[in-house]
């Protein structure tokens, strides 16, 4: 054959490369390959978890976000009852309040008319004692003692006659 | 550099100084020129005269380098099946990570050209880059062999053997062909027979860049005003960088050509219907 291809040594050679495919394949391609995949996987695992856990807590940020803004909405809420429970309970004190400024005034006013009345009646007696005071002095310049008489008999019948008002 | 590190290195060059003048005196006679440097390169490509005995057969030498190749490979390979894979960690160490690295690139290689049916091509351009990487690497090594005329010979890379790159070419291609078929069955086999060229390109592609590799280095060593320094750049650097090349170019033509005959045919319902479909888009856009 040209160039010294012998078909014998081309096949010892095939048969060399066989065994060495053979060899390769079992001894170090397979268990590394192996090996390579089942940690690639795990790192896939991995991912997926965390991934999947990155998820989760997405979902629960956004439900608390929720309901914080739920609870912000109710305390909003509950003060603004709060404030109207304060105005109604304040309006109802200034009312009472009113009413019983109303009433005080009332019981003054009456308090002033009954202690006016008293004044006038008080003057009235007192005018009424310097009068009989004044008249003394005037029948004492003519006769005590019939003046007197007549002046009990005045101060007398104006008795009666305030009674019998 | 502390005292212990001293005494280590002394003792390490001291026991390389030893075993090379051994060598030297050892490998005298083994390495007597006796011929001129046309017939070395003759016996370089076509290794007519330096034939080896295997179990009685004449044998090339390349054929001793693959076998030693995959010997040395494949007790390498049982060592870190049993010692090192059962002590993988999730955070590699470095050795983890070269080892992954490899694997992971012929596998991402395999799955990025044949997305379809890539499991067994993995494994396939993987073996097919270490031999070819280690193998091409294997001739720095150097190993003197006796011939069957009592002659010595250094083995030469197994794939600078023309029958060591025809085996691996056409098992290349009836790797693909078996792909073809098995997922396409007969549209698969014509997808293959297609590239009829491709087990010869294959072939020589393979031969003909680890034989020029071969046939400087020799051209280089034959002239003793040649042996300083150059090879050096010869023999080491465009060794390594031919053996990446190649392990490279056979592993992503294998993985291009076995995803193109593994590719699920097209329905013709489905490219009409992409047609109508691209051309109710065109009409909308216009």
């Amino acid at each position: 054959m040209p160039l010294n291809i012998d078909w014998q040594q081309i096949l010892l050679h095939l048969l060399n490369f066989i065994i060495l495919f053979a060899g390769l394949w079992l001894l170090l391609y397979k268990p590394v390959r192996k090996f390579m995949q089942k940690r690639k996987d795990e790192y896939e695992k991995q991912d997926a978890e965390s991934e999947r856990k990155q998820t989760e807590a997405s979902r629960l940020r956004a439900q608390y976000e929720q309901k914080l803004a739920d609870a912000d909405a109710e305390i909003e809420a509950k003060r603004a009852d709060a404030r109207k429970t304060m105005d109604a309970y304040a309006a109802m004190r200034k009312n009472a309040a009113q009413e019983e400024a109303d009433s005080i005034l009332k019981e003054a006013r009456e308090n002033a008319v009954r202690e006016k009345e008293k004044s006038v009646r008080e003057a009235r007696r007192e005018i009424s004692a310097l009068a009989a005071e004044a008249t003394e002095k005037l029948a004492l310049r003519e006769t005590a003692s019939e003046a007197f008489d007549q002046f009990l008999d005045a101060a007398e019948a104006q008795e009666k006659k305030g009674d019998n008002e | 550099m502390s005292k212990k590190q001293k005494i280590i290195f002394w003792t390490i060059v001291s026991a390389v100084v030893v075993l090379l003048i051994t060598g030297i005196i050892l490998t005298n006679g083994l390495y007597e020129r006796d011929a001129s440097i046309q017939e070395s390169m003759q016996d370089a490509i076509l290794h007519e005269n330096d034939k080896i005995d295997l179990f009685g057969l004449p044998v090339n030498p390349g054929l001793i380098s693959a076998y030693l190749v995959t010997g040395a490979i494949l007790l390498f390979a049982a060592i870190v099946r049993i010692f090192v894979i059962p002590r993988f960690k999730r955070i590699p160490g470095k050795f983890q990570l070269v080892l992954e690295q490899a694997v992971g690139f012929f596998g991402g290689m395999a799955s990025n050209n044949s997305p379809h049916r890539n499991n067994v091509l993995g494994a396939y351009i993987f073996a097919a880059g270490v031999y070819i990487f280690f193998g091409t690497l294997f001739e720095l090594v150097g190993v003197p062999w006796q011939t069957v005329n009592g002659t010595s010979v250094t083995l030469p890379a197994p794939l600078s053997d023309i029958n060591g790159a025809i085996a691996l070419g056409c098992l290349s291609y009836v790797f693909i062909l078996v792909g073809g078929i098995a997922a396409n069955k007969g549209r698969g086999l014509l997808r293959t027979l297609k590239e009829f060229s491709l087990p010869i390109s294959m072939s020589f592609r393979l031969f003909g860049a680890l034989l020029s590799g071969m046939l400087v280095t020799e051209l280089v060593y034959y002239y003793l005003a040649l042996s300083f320094v150059l090879p050096v750049i010869v023999g080491v650097l465009f060794t390594l960088m031919h053996a990446v090349v190649q392990a490279y170019v056979l592993a992503m033509l294998t993985a291009l050509i076995y995803g193109e005959v593994t590719e699920p045919p097209v329905k013709k319902e489905s490219a009409r219907s992409h047609k109508k479909q691209t051309k109710t888009q065109t009409e909308v856009t216009l």
